[in-house]
């Protein structure tokens, strides 16, 4: 053990650090203040838009209309029913396979004993690694770029969509499982672990049960993340919320934008409130 | 129908049966709703594997996805090499530095926002007798305190993606969109985490300071956000990890960054140039990861948890 307590980083510094990148930054992209200010053609775009925010619109803008087109609230609903359908099933699969990988990137998992500190063989750690190098890459990989390269190489599906949401959820939900497997309380394993149970049985009884609750209340946070993920996928042609959002913008619309925008809302902030009331109750 | 529970099951003497039964409902909710999107013929999957797909996944992986220079003269390091470095000269590079900058800019935005929001959220601060009282006080101070988190709420709620959408069509021709976007989306997420932790700060200190005469401004300024900046810093370098990853798909909005450059090759069905560009966002994705991974374990040394 070190007898000197190590020197705290210069914290100032830092925040100097961020605010000089900043301004760096606002430099090189050609960031003007002055920017902010949109010309003529914005202006009015931008006043016909926020004066649409308190007149939502409840049915179709425009004249030309079939007479057998759904209604349009009713397709609205239909979409926002389809954006909750995309993120719970990119959900289950991300459930099904972060939790797994999780285990494997964890380091308790490698460790021949649950709960001490034991060092890991070397073909555990390389195993580990490749683990880990894997998760990383899923995660790396925003979900609209996956789902621009799944178009690319199957087209147009629904399921390419839960996919291309599921693939980096799952590294993201597998990074964090596996965070907080080492970081779960250890004495339900030591005591396992004491009355001879095998390491497997340690890990699944008296390790796992331990993390649960965290487990659980980030994968509520994540289901959340996914609604939102399953909105923007309708800007690449898949029949959620965005889809609605940038079709009725595109032809100026801008009441059917803000009720789409309101529903997008609705169903976040609900989640939102949700998630947090889970989170509260299971962990202290 | 929940489940009937034994009357005295271990560890449950206390009464907490509202917050099991929300417990019980989400689980039951969630559940359903996973059946549901799986059944409710939404979802096509047997589509996806069907014998047309797989022929466009076919050549996708063995034709489209082989770099050009590489397809016909077969495969050389130097080939693969001229072909990676040809693009990261003509626009890949700067596509790939303009997205670090565009997270750059728009995290300090959010970092300042955030710092300047965070005193209102704290409900010790923004009551009427700042840092002495348990709960909040002054019908204005309370609603102030309300009026912050609502603005964080709501600044965070959207998707940065449609966030951007909106702004380019105001604010065309420029990074103002990306950067806006990114700076609402991540100041709402630290304004409230920036917010809760001054209001969890040790109370006594700050306290003392107050009945030695300190204004609120004061204590505020110089006691309580240096010794909660730790905290911030943590925050702002897990936001700046998100931030990154974000960033590199807002350029398919038109912003010239990597996903603009991603976009445009995939609308020249030039795939090969695609999953390079993906590539060079993958590289830079995992930089930004490590960097503040690095910096958030250096931080941690004397950060109080």
């Amino acid at each position: 053990m070190d007898r000197h307590p190590p020197k705290p980083p210069p914290r100032g510094l830092i925040l100097l650090g961020i605010g000089i990148l900043g301004l760096l930054a606002a430099f090189l992209l050609g960031l003007r203040p002055g920017g902010l200010i949109p010309n003529a053609g914005g202006l009015q775009l931008a006043r016909s838009f926020f004066s649409a925010a308190l007149d939502p619109a409840l049915t179709r803008e425009g004249a030309s209309l079939a007479a057998n087109a759904t209604p349009f609230l009713e397709d609205l609903v239909h979409a926002a029913l389809r954006t909750l359908i995309f993120a719970a099933a990119a959900m289950s699969l991300s459930i099904l396979a972060g939790l797994p990988l999780g285990i494997l990137a964890s380091d308790t998992w490698w460790r021949r004993s649950s709960f001490s500190n034991s060092r890991m063989t070397a073909a555990a750690r390389a195993m580990q690694s490749a683990v880990r190098i894997g998760i990383a890459l899923m995660r790396s990989v925003h979900e609209l770029i996956w789902a621009v390269i799944l178009l690319a190489a199957v087209g147009l599906n629904t399921f390419g969509a839960v996919l291309a949401i599921a693939v980096p959820y799952s590294g993201t939900l597998a990074k964090v499982f596996s965070e907080m497997l080492d970081e779960a309380p250890r004495h339900s394993a030591k005591a396992l672990e004491g009355i001879g149970v095998r390491p497997l049985g340690v890990f699944l009884f008296g390790l796992v049960p331990r993390a649960l609750p965290d487990l659980v209340a980030y994968t509520a946070y994540r289901f959340e993340c996914a609604v939102r993920s399953a909105a923007v996928l309708g800007f690449f042609g898949y029949p959620t919320l965005g889809y609605h959002l940038t079709l009725s913008f595109g032809d100026g619309h801008f009441r059917e934008t803000w009720t789409t925008i309101y529903l997008l809302l609705a169903l976040i902030l609900f989640l939102e409130w949700w998630s947090t009331a889970v989170r509260r109750r299971l962990v202290s | 129908m929940i489940p009937s529970r034994p009357p005295q099951a271990p560890g449950e003497e206390h009464p907490e049966e509202p917050s099991r039964r929300l417990l019980w409902i989400s689980g039951i909710g969630a559940s359903g709703l996973v059946a549901f999107a799986w059944l409710s013929g939404e979802i096509n999957v047997s589509g996806f594997f069907g014998a047309d797909r797989a022929r466009n996944l076919k050549r996708f992986l063995t034709e489209d996805a082989i770099p050009f220079p590489l397809r016909e003269d077969g495969f050389t390091w130097s080939g693969l090499w001229t072909w990676v470095a040809g693009h990261w000269n003509a626009a890949a590079g700067e596509a790939t530095l303009t997205t670090l900058w565009i997270a750059v800019a728009s995290m300090a935005l959010a970092g300042a926002g955030a710092l300047l929001v965070a005193p209102w959220v704290a409900r010790t601060i923004s009551t009427r007798e700042p840092f002495l009282q348990n709960g909040p006080t002054g019908a204005l101070w309370i609603w102030a305190s309300r009026l912050a988190r609502l603005i964080c709420i709501l600044a965070r709620a959207l998707p940065e993606y449609i966030l951007a959408f909106l702004w380019v069509a105001i604010l065309p021709g420029s990074a103002w969109p990306a950067v806006l976007a990114l700076a609402m989306h991540n100041g709402g997420i630290l304004g409230r985490l920036f917010g809760e932790t001054l209001e969890n700060l040790e109370r006594r200190p700050l306290q003392a300071l107050r009945t030695l005469g300190g204004s609120r401004g004061q204590i505020t300024a110089l006691a309580a956000v240096p010794v909660a900046l730790p905290r911030f810093l943590l925050y702002f370098f897990y936001r700046f990890e998100t931030c990154v990853r974000e960033a590199t798909v807002l350029g398919m909005l038109g912003i010239v960054s990597l996903g603009y450059q991603i976009q445009d090759a995939r609308s020249r069905h030039a795939y090969d140039d695609m999953l390079l560009l993906v590539g060079f966002g993958v590289l830079l994705v995992l930089l930004a990861d490590l960097t503040s991974h690095g910096v958030r374990i250096w931080l941690r040394r004397e950060a109080p948890r």
